[in-house]
């Protein structure tokens, strides 16, 4: 599960499924930060990442009518702009993606581990959008968002 | 490095405001959420039939010189024969008082309604059928927008329609003769 964000609670979410965009605005701007920082991890580039945090919270606007409430709010968005990054590179024709098992993969991940020890913030940052899409999304979706390593799978 | 990982702040401010494109886009947006059921057209709908319905009612009613030429009505299932007044919803905001008018008006009304010509009766329960479900139309739009006076309006103009059915008939009924 990806770790809970602090939900707006069931007003908003039920006034912006009314269609009540100052509802949704307000959603939009307690969950931002989250979806910017998984869209950006998950892609390594500001401007994707930016298309890509828009075209989360369009989607889930259409998808509101059919948002139950079985999950938080915020791990439903955060389903949203995952599917958002993955639907994006597979149409981006991700087989020039390193996958997680390629053998590039593999050794850039271990050199990444070992240079790991006296790495500030912005090292590790930068050591994740090196990585191959497929090691990227295990270290982004569970290392930093806290999902299942099944989920992040 | 998942545990490095782990320490990242989850939250990443975006470089500009992303809200811009993204209300525009709602605007756009075919599949917008589920917006309340706009049902003011339904609503005036039944209003409108309501008006055209007993205008033809009352005509036929004041030409009874003649025998039956029942009112045009819409087809709404309703047993013929019976009278029932309109029933108003909790959101129709009628008062007390103007109830009370109507129901006084509908006793005198109870009276006249079993002298009518038989296809006179039915036309004038149909007719009542309409409103019926003209009111209820209304009071299930004023449910979900109360403030609303054009929907007040159409709501009184429906208890005002019933009214004049009533009134119509009762003062009639002196000139109306029966031909069963």
């Amino acid at each position: 599960m990806p770790a809970p964000l602090a939900d707006s609670g069931a007003e908003l979410v039920t006034r912006a499924s009314r269609g009540d965009s100052g509802a949704f605005e307000a959603l939009y701007r307690q969950h931002v930060g989250r979806v910017y920082g998984l869209c950006l991890r998950m892609t390594g580039q500001p401007e994707s990442a930016e298309d890509l945090t828009q075209d989360t919270f369009v989607n889930a606007w259409r998808s509101l009518p059919g948002y139950e409430g079985r999950s938080s709010f915020s791990t439903w968005l955060h389903r949203i702009a995952v599917n958002a990054v993955l639907a994006k590179r597979r149409s981006r024709q991700g087989r020039n993606e390193v996958s997680m098992t390629d053998e590039a993969g593999e050794q850039m991940e271990f050199e990444v581990e070992a240079a790991m020890d006296e790495a500030t913030p912005i090292d590790i940052e930068r050591a994740i959008a090196g990585l191959p899409a497929g090691a990227r999304d295990i270290v982004v979706l569970h290392g930093i968002y806290g999902y299942s390593h099944e989920e992040a799978a | 490095m998942l545990a490095k990982a782990a320490q990242l702040p989850k939250d990443v401010a975006p470089s500009r405001d992303l809200w811009p494109g993204i209300a525009a886009r709602l605007g756009e947006a075919q599949g917008a959420p589920a917006k309340p059921a706009f049902r003011w057209p339904l609503a005036l709908a039944a209003a409108l039939a309501v008006a055209s319905v007993s205008a033809l009612l009352t005509w036929s009613l004041l030409q009874d010189s003649q025998p039956a030429q029942p009112a045009v009505v819409a087809d709404v299932g309703t047993t013929a024969g019976e009278f029932v007044p309109v029933s108003y919803g909790p959101n129709s905001g009628l008062s007390a008082e103007e109830l009370a008018v109507r129901d006084d008006l509908a006793a005198q009304f109870r009276g006249a309604f079993e002298d009518l010509r038989p296809e006179t009766r039915e036309a004038v329960v149909k007719n009542l059928a309409v409103m019926q479900a003209a009111a209820d139309e209304i009071d299930a739009a004023l449910a979900k927008h109360p403030a609303s006076g054009m929907l007040k309006g159409m709501l009184f103009g429906t208890y005002k329609q019933e009214m004049q059915l009533y009134s119509t008939v009762v003062t009639a009924r002196d000139g109306l003769t029966r031909r069963t």
